[in-house]
């Protein structure tokens, strides 16, 4: 390797990718020679991958961390726990809300779906996994509001509380919509961004609308 | 060779259809019924996916994104000198596993269709598409196998994400690319 004398890199540069496995049957072995070492190595990267991932919709800014190495754990969680929190409460009966569970989830991931089947059809460079991974990542902020919706609604049902609930569900409705934005537009050509762009925003007043209605029994 | 990696195939994916069965004998809330066997779905794609297809048969299959933002499906297989016994007592069972659990779910698909208890639709359908990509990524490996290993060998990637790992190779293109500036 003469050529890696004057390559160096070092911990401070970001530096991305994938890890593939180096192909040969010697090298698999050696590396993957015991079944519990590697696999908590696996579950701990995959763990700090879908972590800085959230760390980034928070924190929009251009990255391609939630672009090239996509994963759908994350969507799935906050899927998953949003349709918990948006659930009833009772949970004896045996129509205890069952539809409703099931409707958020398919809302979610029909919805973003169709998002990316529409940003494809009008020619976009980002592929079905990455729309998929971004718009599932960028519902965290809702769940937040959520969150705080249930936390509020405890205190009370009156005008304050809903007031407090619609300025909070729609900050965050922005904030998902800014957040997705920042990543989906850009692999767009120019004159389709609004038209890519209205869609979600479409897709995050549905869900804010949801969590905005929503009542406990 | 591996029996912690033969019967973690088995059980997330067995598991999960027990569950599914028998779900009114757990728990009477569909919530917590539709919760678990998703988690049992997506942690045996993720199983399957990742390390048992690797440690049983020596195939695997992933998506990676180039820089020009282009993904490529790459699917990779082990060439095995040798084939003991248990290796393939261990390969049958993979292979097993992968193909009969697929097609139990579609049998559960039309089952739920034809008595319209719709709202394990969702569910069913989930599952239908998590093990039906495996199963259809790891055939791709096994047909393809001889092909790709050429291709795969120039392709190694570094990641910051696991400075502890012992083998770290670069890529002879990104050096060619790169190698003037010293940096990425």
């Amino acid at each position: 390797f003469a050529g890696l004398a004057d390559v160096s890199i070092s911990e401070d540069i970001l530096v991305e990718g994938e890890i593939t496995v180096p192909v040969g049957s010697r090298s698999l072995d050696e590396d993957y020679s015991t079944l519990d070492e590697p696999v908590r190595d696996t579950i701990l990267r995959d763990l700090k991958a879908v972590g800085k991932k959230f760390v980034h919709v928070m924190y929009p800014k251009k990255s391609s961390a939630l672009l090239r190495d996509w994963d759908l754990w994350g969507p799935l969680v906050l899927c998953v726990s949003l349709a918990l929190m948006l659930q009833g409460g009772s949970a004896d009966s045996k129509d205890d809300g069952g539809p409703q569970f099931a409707e958020v989830f398919v809302i979610i991931w029909f919805g973003a779906v169709v998002i990316t089947l529409n940003s494809k059809l009008l020619g976009g460079t980002i592929s079905f996994f990455q729309s998929l991974c971004v718009l599932g990542y960028c519902v965290l902020p809702l769940t937040v509001a959520m969150l705080v919706c249930r936390l509020v609604l405890l205190a009370g049902s009156g005008t304050v509380s809903f007031i407090i609930r619609l300025i909070v569900v729609a900050a965050m409705f922005g904030w998902s919509t800014l957040a997705s934005t920042a990543f989906l537009a850009d692999s767009q050509p120019p004159n389709r961004k609004a038209l890519v762009v209205y869609p979600i925003s479409l897709f995050y007043f549905v869900i804010s609308w949801m969590i905005l209605t929503f009542t406990p029994q | 060779r591996h029996p912690l990696a033969t019967f973690f195939h088995l059980f997330f994916r067995v598991s999960a259809i027990i569950t599914y069965l028998f779900c009114d004998w757990f728990s009477n809330s569909f919530v917590a019924c539709f919760v678990t066997i998703l988690l049992l779905l997506s942690f045996d794609f993720w199983s399957v996916k990742n390390v048992t297809g690797r440690l049983l048969v020596g195939l695997r299959w992933w998506n990676q994104i180039d820089e020009d933002g282009k993904s490529h499906w790459v699917f990779e297989a082990k060439r095995v000198p040798t084939i003991a016994a248990s290796t393939e007592a261990e390969a049958r069972i993979f292979w097993l596993g992968l193909i009969i659990c697929p097609v139990i779910w579609t049998v559960f698909l039309f089952s739920t269709l034809f008595s319209l208890k719709l709202k394990w639709l969702a569910l069913v359908i989930a599952g239908i598409s998590l093990q039906t990509a495996n199963l259809y990524g790891y055939i791709h490996c096994k047909l393809g196998g001889q092909t790709s290993i050429g291709r795969v060998n120039s392709r190694f990637f570094v990641t910051a994400d696991a400075p502890k790992r012992q083998a770290r190779r670069m890529s002879e293109d990104h050096i060619e690319e790169h190698g003037k500036t010293g940096t990425r």
